[in-house]
């Protein structure tokens, strides 16, 4: 037991000094925790030997895995379904091409570019088909687009986007069995009564220090996460549309998602970053660098192929249209959850998985800084924010203007 | 003729001072004191780590921004204040033109050059890029 105690404290100080070098460095903790897993497994190997970080450890993959499926459920959460059922037609369309463009395109450049093996390809195309929501919502913010309905439409296409790719994921690795029916029908019947309980049941039993809410939204999450890999599929699948199915109850509590938030940022995702950034070769990046361009560029320039012409169809000015098209190639949380499915899978080798998680990072970076610097649809952005404008943001009402 | 002042505030000792400094000279010209607190996201970014920052952000500028309301009021000087969100030089310029600001009053950090030339240093861009004269508080 006290070398349980001992690697637990190693994990917790590494996320630790992730956090302090996000702080230097003004970067994401996600990010600073896969660097810092990366090089910390890179030097432990060196020096004591691969295994010791401890990385496959079954309670070190627990809370791993837990982190990946509360973040995903957190994700899912955001979804803001007034907007969505306001502009269905577009975001599903935006979304669902956003998706299947590079999924298709990376796949096939994997495979034929690459030489890939066909399961492996398919993981690429998976892991690079995403959409960071959160990328896309930080860019909103700033510019206040956020409040804006073109800004709240692309943000719910990138829901429809990862909703393809976490689908994907579920989906295409699993064999099709008795099980994988079972998965799906107690799913169905799982996410068409969630939203009729999961408010009457707070309203009767919630507001008590016990957290409740916290409990049975870990209940449903594991349950189904369960009934999920039993089925061997990906436990993030049920979580992200449960996360879905409730955005417009639980969603809307926001003291129960600020609980949920500090048991996920504050022990859970550190566990998931850190060991999908112990994964990483350094010396295959350093081999090859060039795979992880070719990924980069198939990634972007599919987004480009699929996203662009519909914003075309949609009325979109050319620089709305290349804005748009740009923020949507970028990807963080679901490509590196994809590429761990891969690697825990033996879909992927430790090679591939590289090359994937480092794509996946560049993407989360490079679209938006060239969006910024060089399309801002300036004519958008709100000059002040009346309060009408703040009253429609949070009700979801028609803006002024 | 100095009519709106824009304070840069992050609630660090130098903008305190930045503060300090605006005020009073809002209150020489009867100016309006505008104080603008920036919430910067990090890069790149993840939901979760978002909305924590976003909630942090706000509740750390409201308890601040009330004891500045204090000061101002003592002073008897009008004021305003604002929070964004994103890259804090982006947000001064901007919130700067938009609100027609005769003067910035900022803190200014004392960064080493090497993080200088990484991060980048805020007073310094919204120096270069300001459309009205720029006072940096050490």
């Amino acid at each position: 037991m006290a070398q349980v105690w001992f690697l637990a404290a190693i994990w917790v100080g590494l996320a630790l000094i992730a956090v302090l070098l996000a702080i230097k460095l003004r970067i994401s903790t996600a990010l600073s925790e896969i660097v810092v897993g990366t090089v910390a497994q890179l030097i432990i190997g060196a020096s004591v030997g691969t295994a010791f970080l401890g990385a496959q450890q079954s309670w070190v993959t627990f809370l791993a895995g837990a982190g990946a499926i509360v973040l995903t459920f957190l994700a899912g959460i955001e979804l803001d379904p007034i907007v969505f059922r306001k502009h269905w037609k577009e975001a599903i369309v935006i979304g669902f091409i956003s998706f299947l463009t590079p999924f298709l395109g990376c796949t096939a450049v994997a495979y034929f570019v690459l030489g890939w093996p066909p399961r492996a390809s398919w993981l690429v195309g998976v892991a690079l088909s995403t959409t960071s929501v959160a990328v896309v919502y930080a860019v909103m913010l700033e510019l206040g687009l956020n409040t804006t309905m073109f800004g709240k439409t692309i943000l719910a296409a990138c829901f429809v986007t990862d909703l393809g790719t976490v689908i994907a994921l579920g989906l295409i690795f699993a064999p099709f069995t008795i099980r994988t029916a079972v998965f799906v029908g107690v799913s169905v019947l799982v996410f068409a009564i969630l939203p009729w309980l999961t408010p009457r049941f707070f309203k009767r039993y919630s507001n008590r220090v016990s957290e409740l809410e916290a409990k049975y939204l870990l209940l449903l999450l594991f349950g189904m996460g369960g009934l999920a890999a039993w089925a061997d599929s990906e436990a993030v699948l049920p979580a992200y549309l449960i996360g879905m199915v409730l955005a417009g109850t639980v969603g809307k509590d926001h003291i129960l998602i600020r609980r949920l938030r500090t048991l996920t940022f504050g022990l859970l995702t550190p566990f998931y970053f850190i060991r999908a950034g112990s994964f990483v070769s350094l010396p295959a990046l350093v081999r090859a660098p060039f795979v992880f361009l070719v990924f980069l560029i198939a990634k972007t320039l599919t987004k480009f192929m699929g996203v662009y012409p519909l914003t075309k169809v949609f009325n979109y000015e050319r620089k709305e249209g290349i804005y748009t098209t740009l923020l949507m190639s970028t990807g963080l949380t679901f490509g590196t959850i994809s590429a761990l499915f891969g690697l825990s899978h033996g879909i992927i080798t430790q090679d591939q998985y590289s090359y994937i998680v480092a794509t996946v990072i560049a993407s989360a970076v490079i679209p938006t800084v060239i969006a910024n610097a060089f399309f801002l649809p300036r004519h958008l952005l709100p000059k002040t924010i009346t309060e009408p404008d703040r009253e429609a943001a949070t009700t979801g009402a028609p803006e002024s203007a | 003729m100095l009519r709106i002042i824009l304070v840069a505030f992050d609630g660090s000792e130098q903008s305190r001072s930045a503060f300090d400094l605006g005020l009073e000279i809002a209150a020489k010209f009867n100016a309006k004191l505008l104080v603008v607190g920036i919430i910067s996201l990090p890069e790149p970014a993840i939901s979760v780590e978002i909305d924590a920052m976003l909630d942090h952000g706000k509740t750390h500028f409201a308890e601040e921004f009330a004891q500045l309301a204090e000061k101002a009021k003592e002073a008897g000087v009008p004021f305003e204040t604002e929070v964004g969100v994103g890259h804090p030089a982006e947000h001064i310029l901007r919130y700067a033109e938009d609100n027609h600001a005769d003067m910035i009053v900022m803190g200014r950090r004392g960064l080493t050059r090497v993080t200088r030339w990484i991060l980048g240093s805020v007073s310094e861009r919204v120096m270069r890029y300001a459309h009205c004269p720029v006072t940096v508080v050490k």
